[in-house]
C-alpha cells in the first residue's frame, strides 16, 4: 500500500500548502493598505491591543473585508467544482445558471432605486433575492428532471434575460453619475467597504454550504465519468445532482451577494488545481476552497494601491482570462 | 434468477419478458435501433419502463441503490471521459457499494490485462482500451448480473476473445450474464440467444435453434451459409 501513503502525503502536502498559502494572503490584507501595519501590530489589534487607530484599521475596515474576501473565493471555487463535475465539463463555471446575473440584477435594481443610502443592508439583500430568484428557476428546471443540456440552455436564456434588465436600468440612471457608477463598480466585483452585514450575511452560509459539499467529493467521482454507470454502481444519481445544483446555485448566489460579480474564480481554480493534484474530488472540494479564498484576497491587494478602476472583478478577469487561452491552447477542444 | 414480464418502453421495447436461470451467459442480438441497449438499461434499472424485473424473489426496483451496485453491473457503449482519474482509481469505483474495500480490484485489473496501464489516466486511453477499463470496473462490483453492452465492440481480436472467454468464465462461478453483441458468430459461443427486432422479442433459446438462416433473413435481411470458415481462438 505504498501507493496509497503516497497518495496521502501528497494530499496532506498540498492541503498544507494552500493552508499556508491563505495564511499569507489573510495576513496581507489586514496588514497591507493605506496604513501599513506590521504583523505584530496586526496581531496586537486582533486580540484587541495596541493603537486604536490599528485596532479600528483592523476590525472595522480590513477584517470585515478579509472575512468576505474568504467567503467569495471559497464559495465560488466550491461551486465551480461541484458545476464541473455536474455537467462533465472542465469548463463549466458558477455564473453558467444565471446566479450570479439574478444577484447581479437584484444589487443593481436595489442601487438604482436609491438602496444604497437606506441601509447597508439593501444591496446585499436585493442581490440575495435576486440569486434566489434564479436558484430557483433553476432548481425547479432541475427538479422536473431537466437533462444537463436542457439546464445549461436555460441558463443561457436567464443570463440574457437578467442582463438585458440590468443594462436597462444602468441606461436609465445614466443620468445619475453617483448613482451609475455605484452600479458600474458593483459589476465589476469587489469587497471593499465591507462591513460586518456583509459578512454577516455571507460568511456562515457559506461555510455550511462548503461543509455540506465536502461528503459529495467521492460520489461525485463517479457521477464526473457517467450518469448512467454512476447509477449502476450504487450512487443516487437524482438526489446527487439535486444537491450538487442546490449547493451551487446557493453558494454562487451568497458569494454575489456579498461580493458582486466575481468571474473565473470558479472557473479557474479547480480547473488548475485540478492539473497539479488530479481529478478526485475528495482531494478537489477543500484545495479549491482554499485556493479560491487565496486567490480573491491576493486579487484584492493590487486593487488598494492601483488606480481606482482595478476591481477586484477585473484583477480576477485579468488574471483568469489569459488562463483560459492558455488551457485552451493547451487542450483543444 | 432474473425474470422480467412485460417490458415495454415506448416503440423501443415492446413487451419483453425472459427468465433466466442463474449460470446463464446470454447473446442479446438484432440490427440498429433493435432495443438491445433498451433492455439492458432497462433491466439495470437506469430507465424507467413498465413491466416487472424481479431479481431472486425481489422486486429490482424496489431494491435500494447501494445494494443493487452489489447486484448488477452494467457497461455501457459510452466511453468518453472528461477528467483524467488514473485507471486504477476508475477500477476501484466499483467497489463504491462495498464501502471501497478495494476488494477485487487488482485482480479485475489483471483479467482485463489493464496491470501496465493502472497509474495512466484514463483520458489518454484508447477507446478499447477505456472500454477494458470500464469492463474491469464490473468485474470488481462482484456482482452475480453483469449487463454488458457491446463489450467488443471497439476491442481487437485478442482483447475481444478475451472478453468472451471471462463472460463464460463468470456464467461458470455461477454469474447470469447479458452481452449485446453484433458479430452473430461470437453469440454462437453463448449459452442462450436472444434475439430483438424492433423493440420485441423475436426469437430466444440455444443458439443452435435459434440463430437458423429464416431467422437471421427474417430479422437481419441477409443471407446465412454455414461453411467452413476462419476461426480465431486464443
Amino acid at each position: 500500500m505504498r501507493a496509497r501513503g503516497l497518495d496521502t502525503l501528497d494530499t496532506l502536502g498540498a492541503t498544507a500548502a494552500l493552508s499556508l498559502l491563505l495564511l499569507v494572503a489573510v495576513l496581507a490584507s489586514l496588514a497591507l493598505g493605506d496604513a501599513y501595519l506590521t504583523p505584530g501590530a496586526v496581531g496586537r489589534a486582533l486580540l484587541g491591543r495596541g493603537d486604536e487607530l490599528a485596532r479600528t484599521v483592523v476590525w472595522d475596515i480590513r477584517l470585515p473585508r478579509t472575512l468576505v474576501g474568504v467567503a467569495v473565493g471559497a464559495g465560488l471555487a466550491a461551486s465551480g467544482v461541484a458545476m464541473q463535475a455536474f455537467f462533465r465539463n472542465a469548463l463549466a463555471s458558477p455564473g453558467l445558471l444565471g446566479v450570479s446575473a439574478g444577484g447581479a440584477l437584484g444589487a443593481v435594481a436595489a442601487l438604482a432605486l436609491g438602496g444604497a443610502a437606506a441601509s447597508l443592508w439593501t444591496v446585499p439583500v436585493a442581490a440575495i433575492v435576486g440569486a434566489f430568484l434564479a436558484t430557483g428557476a433553476v432548481l425547479m428546471l432541475a427538479r422536473r428532471g431537466a437533462s444537463p443540456e436542457h439546464l445549461l440552455l436555460s441558463g443561457v436564456a436567464l443570463n440574457a434575460i437578467f442582463g438585458a434588465g440590468t443594462s436597462f436600468l444602468l441606461a436609465l440612471s445614466a443620468g445619475q453619475f453617483q448613482v451609475s457608477g455605484q452600479i458600474l463598480f458593483w459589476l465589476m466585483g469587489g469587497i471593499e467597504n465591507r462591513t460586518w452585514e456583509h459578512v454577516w450575511v455571507g460568511l456562515p452560509a457559506i461555510l455550511v454550504g462548503c461543509l455540506l459539499m465536502l461528503p459529495l467529493g467521492r460520489p461525485m467521482n463517479l457521477l464526473s465519468l457517467g450518469e448512467p454507470s454512476a447509477q449502476s454502481l450504487g450512487v443516487d444519481v437524482k438526489r446527487l445532482r439535486w444537491q450538487l445544483i442546490a449547493l451551487s446555485t446557493v453558494l454562487t448566489a451568497l458569494a454575489t451577494a456579498v461580493g458582486g460579480v466575481v468571474g473565473f474564480v470558479g472557473l479557474v481554480v479547480p480547473h488548475l488545481l485540478r492539473l497539479a493534484f488530479g481529478p478526485d474530488h475528495r482531494r478537489l472540494l477543500p484545495l479549491s476552497m482554499l485556493g479560491g479564498a487565496s486567490l480573491v484576497l491576493l486579487c484584492d491587494l493590487p486593487t488598494r494601491f492601483l488606480p481606482g478602476g482595478l476591481r477586484l472583478g477585473v484583477m480576477t478577469a485579468l488574471v483568469g482570462g489569459p488562463f483560459l487561452l492558455w488551457l485552451l491552447r493547451r487542450n483543444p477542444c | 434468477m432474473l425474470r422480467a414480464e412485460g417490458l415495454t418502453l415506448g416503440r423501443r421495447l415492446r413487451e419483453v419478458s425472459l427468465h433466466l436461470e442463474a449460470g446463464l451467459m446470454v447473446a442479446v442480438v438484432g440490427p440498429n435501433g433493435a432495443g438491445k441497449s433498451t433492455l439492458l438499461q432497462v433491466l439495470a434499472g437506469l430507465l424507467p419502463a413498465q413491466g416487472r424485473i424481479r431479481w431472486g424473489d425481489r422486486d429490482l426496483a424496489r431494491i435500494p441503490f447501494l445494494e443493487r451496485g452489489r447486484t448488477l453491473a452494467w457497461v455501457g457503449q459510452e466511453s468518453h471521459a472528461e477528467f483524467a482519474f488514473p485507471v486504477r482509481e476508475v477500477v476501484a469505483q466499483g467497489r463504491h457499494a462495498w464501502g471501497d474495500d478495494g476488494q477485487g480490484v487488482e485482480t479485475a485489473l489483471a483479467t482485463l490485462d489493464l496491470a501496465e496501464l493502472r497509474d495512466r489516466p484514463i483520458t489518454q486511453l484508447s477507446g478499447g482500451e477505456r472500454r477494458r477499463v470500464f469492463l474491469a470496473r464490473a468485474l470488481a462490483t462482484g456482482a452475480p448480473l453483469q449487463l454488458w453492452d457491446e463489450p467488443t465492440a471497439s476491442l481487437d481480436v485478442r482483447h475481444a476473445l478475451e472478453v468472451l472467454h471471462l463472460a463464460k468464465r463468470l456464467a461458470s462461478q455461477g454469474s447470469t450474464l447479458l452481452v449485446s453483441l453484433h458479430d452473430l458468430r461470437s453469440a454462437l459461443c453463448f449459452d442462450r440467444v436472444l434475439v430483438l427486432d424492433r423493440g420485441g422479442l423475436v426469437g430466444f433459446g440455444p443458439p443452435e435453434q435459434v440463430l437458423t438462416p429464416e431467422l437471421i433473413h427474417a430479422v437481419f435481411g441477409v443471407r446465412a451459409h454455414t461453411a467452413e470458415a476462419l476461426t480465431l481462438e486464443l
